[in-house]
């Protein structure tokens, strides 16, 4: 159970913090939520996709990084060389109107970790770009938002099926995912267009249609995973 | 071409009227745009409407899928809640625990095997509705029939909904006037014009004048004014074979806002009739349909208030007769009636608006291009909706003639002088042959597949000899199925939620399209 209480400098001027990727402290997530400002750094690594909250049912956006319940292929034992996206980067932390807030039982509170004070209570580097992340996540949230609701108006998302069969012989069926439908994009009116480019959606919409191409590229990542696992069984 | 069918006017403002205006409108919108086809709707501003049928079929998925309607709406709308289908209390023996199923998910493998040889042969204790479907174990467990994720008007489990009907008529004018270019006219038809060949001209009205149309659709209710009394004519009765002539009705209030709402309809059985419990998320409709020749009203009142309990404390029921029963013929000249005007049947399996539905999908999709054929497609409406009418008849009788109940309105119906003989004649080859495909009910849009006949005669304990050796053929095939069955009601039973709270959900964050 997340124990959410807000960020004092008073009782919490000790608390370390874990910082970097680990499946130990929850990087290990096969679909990320992110935000329209990290489209560009997404599309050249991950499938940019949308799927559905299972408790609302309504749409977000996300980046796939792997195919498993926990699996995210970019990480290992040195962390994620890749880009590491704000909502992983965040750590243990959270905003509660314009404060930022902590979970106390998360794994990444470590006395071995980062500090989050100096000693005369000032927040460090490290808070200090928690702090500068949050003020990209906060609005960031708002806008990607208001871009879903843009594409599912406009009905320019449908499903993706994505079947895989991998060299050890397992499959995977994915549902659930969704991405740009491009036959309705190429159908909307001209005004429609040039609202969607004066946005600044365009390009995102492009992004992600771009970072489909990813997702044979995810699967080769899988794909040497599972062959070094029963490479590694069969050498024991 | 002689005389183009281009004007379609519709009387009557009711359930029957906007969804038949709806569907018309829908099918034929690329000749609405293009000016050369018109769907007119009259409406009295001073007749009330029966808001008649709170029960529907899984048609009206697909019925208001097409017409563009979003489903998120008419949840938000009508008051709509999942139905999974009726449960049947108390109709066998009248003991506590006397009830069955007839849910909507077909059994499984209905098109490759008939399971209920097989499960006749071997019930291991399970109904036959458990045996074969997971619908059952979904309603007892008052789970939705889907998910919050699962888009509009798919299911994970076949549903229709229960709505609050005088909400309903609104909602879909709505739609069809802002969405789908129904001309909605506020008058009072005066004077119904014929011309010499029978055919009506047009209509006189008080508050628009002359209304003039090329084919013209009775939704006018019990009175059908054009059909009925224009055109004169019959009503032909079905009393002989259904007995119940009065419906007692009541909006009950739930004890508390959270309690738990079924998902499916609760059909019981009482010393006369029966009454439908329909739970929608504000209230829940309840009302006891039953034979004024069996019980006093005084007395029907008291059973029915035995039923609600407490709830019904202080609540004054609204009594409402029913003729049983439907036009001689449905579509004469260049009139066709839809809805209580056609007929009406007591509420047993929610017939009332699948059949609009049915029938202004058949007008719609067969829309006479011009006069000279319209009797044609007269006449194939009018078959198929003599069928529709004769199989539903046989179909809610069925319901009674296989109890075992001592009082005397029940032992009435089981008189083989009331059972029709098509009816009686299937029972009895259903004594050596359970009913499956080749069983007569094949036409494509049956109102009640042989599965349905399936879940209430087994459902009723009836019992068809099964000969040795007879299921070895398909023996593993079905037990496949079984076990599929055994599987999915597991999963379901984990996946799905409680259908009071994804009906709350729905109307919190609504329903994605895709």
């Amino acid at each position: 159970m997340p124990n959410i209480v807000l960020l004092n400098s008073q009782t919490h001027r000790t608390l370390c913090v874990q910082a970097g990727a680990s499946s130990r402290y929850g990087d290990n997530q096969r679909f990320v939520p992110v935000i329209l400002g990290e489209f560009a750094h997404l599309a050249v690594h991950y499938p940019i996709l949308l799927t559905k909250d299972q408790d609302t049912g309504q749409f977000f956006i996300g980046a796939m990084l792997g195919f498993d319940e926990g699996e995210n292929l970019f990480l290992d034992a040195r962390g994620m060389e890749t880009y590491r996206p704000l909502n992983l980067q965040r750590g243990p932390f959270f905003t509660a109107g314009n404060d930022l807030a902590i979970d106390l039982d998360s794994p990444r509170i470590d006395e071995a970790g980062k500090p989050l004070f100096t000693e005369s209570g000032e927040p460090t580097q490290y808070l200090q770009s928690i702090m500068a992340l949050f003020r990209d996540l906060k609005p960031g949230l708002e806008v990607t938002k208001t871009f879903v609701q843009t594409l599912s108006s406009l009905k320019l998302i449908e499903p993706i099926d994505v079947d895989l069969a991998f060299d050890d012989g397992s499959q995977r069926t994915l549902t659930g995912l969704y991405t740009i439908n491009q036959a309705a994009l190429r159908a909307l009116p001209d005004a429609g267009v040039i609202d969607l480019f004066r946005r600044d959606y365009l390009q995102l919409i492009y992004l992600m249609i771009a970072s489909l191409k990813q997702v044979p590229v995810l699967a080769r990542r899988k794909n040497s995973a599972l062959l070094k696992a029963t490479a590694a069984l069969q050498g024991a | 071409m002689v005389g183009p069918v281009q004007n379609i006017v519709i009387v009557g403002g009711g359930t029957a009227g906007w969804l038949t205006a709806g569907v018309i409108a829908a099918r034929h919108q690329g000749r609405i745009q293009q000016g050369n086809f018109s769907v007119t709707l009259i409406e009295s501003p001073n007749v009330p409407i029966i808001g008649v049928g709170e029960g529907t079929w899984p048609t009206l998925r697909t019925t208001l899928e097409k017409m563009g309607v979003s489903e998120t709406d008419l949840f938000r709308h009508c008051d709509a809640a999942f139905k999974q289908g009726a449960r049947f209390a108390r109709w066998t023996t009248g003991a506590e625990d006397d009830g069955y199923y007839h849910p909507l998910m077909l059994p499984q493998g209905f098109t490759q095997v008939n399971l209920v040889p097989h499960w006749l042969e071997n019930e291991q204790g399970r109904s036959f509705c458990d045996a074969v479907t997971p619908q059952g174990a979904l309603c007892d467990e008052g789970l939705a029939p889907k998910t919050i994720t699962t888009p509009e008007y798919q299911a994970v489990a076949n549903y229709a909904y229960h709505l609050d009907a005088g909400k309903f008529a609104p909602f879909i004018q709505k739609h069809c006037t802002a969405k789908l270019g129904v001309r909605h006219v506020l008058a009072d038809v005066q004077t119904v014009n014929l011309a010499e060949n029978g055919d009506i001209k047009g209509l006189t009205t008080e508050q628009a004048g002359e209304i003039a149309g090329d084919l013209f659709v009775d939704c006018t209710g019990f009175r059908s004014l054009l059909l009925g009394k224009a055109l004169g004519v019959g009503f032909k009765e079905c009393k002989d074979v259904l007995f119940c002539d009065t419906a007692m009705a009541m909006q009950v209030p739930y004890e508390t806002p959270e309690s738990p709402m079924a998902s499916h309809t609760i059909s019981t059985a009482h010393s006369a009739g029966w009454t439908w419990d329909i739970g929608l998320p504000t209230r829940r409709g309840i009302g006891y349909v039953y034979s004024s020749h069996h019980i006093s009203d005084e007395d029907a009142e008291a059973e029915l208030r035995r039923y609600i309990g407490p709830q019904a404390n202080g609540l004054t029921p609204r009594k409402i007769p029913i003729r049983s029963g439907h036009r001689e013929t449905f579509w004469k000249n260049n009139c066709v009636a839809i809805g209580l005007a056609a007929g009406f049947l007591e509420p047993l399996e929610s017939s009332a608006i699948v059949l609009v539905e049915l029938s202004a999908k058949l007008i719609s999709e067969q829309m006479p291009a011009n006069r000279e054929v319209m009797d044609i497609v007269a006449a194939r409406f009018n078959d198929v909706n003599h069928y529709r009418w004769g199989r539903i008849i046989d179909f809610l009788k069925l319901h009674y003639v296989l109890t075992k109940r001592p009082e005397k309105f029940w032992q009435d119906n089981t008189d083989p002088a009331s059972v029709p003989d098509r009816l009686k004649n299937l029972l009895h080859l259903w004594k050596y042959q359970p009913p499956w495909f080749f069983d007569e009910f094949d036409r494509i849009e049956e109102v009640f597949p042989a599965a349905s006949y399936q879940y209430v005669l087994y459902g009723m304990g009836f019992k068809t000899e099964v000969m040795p050796g007879d299921n070895s053929g398909t023996r593993s095939t079905a037990s496949g199925y079984m076990n599929e069955n055994v599987a999915m009601t597991r999963k379901l039973r984990t996946q799905l939620p409680k259908n009071r709270d994804l009906v709350k959900k729905i109307h919190e964050y609504g329903l994605q399209a895709i």
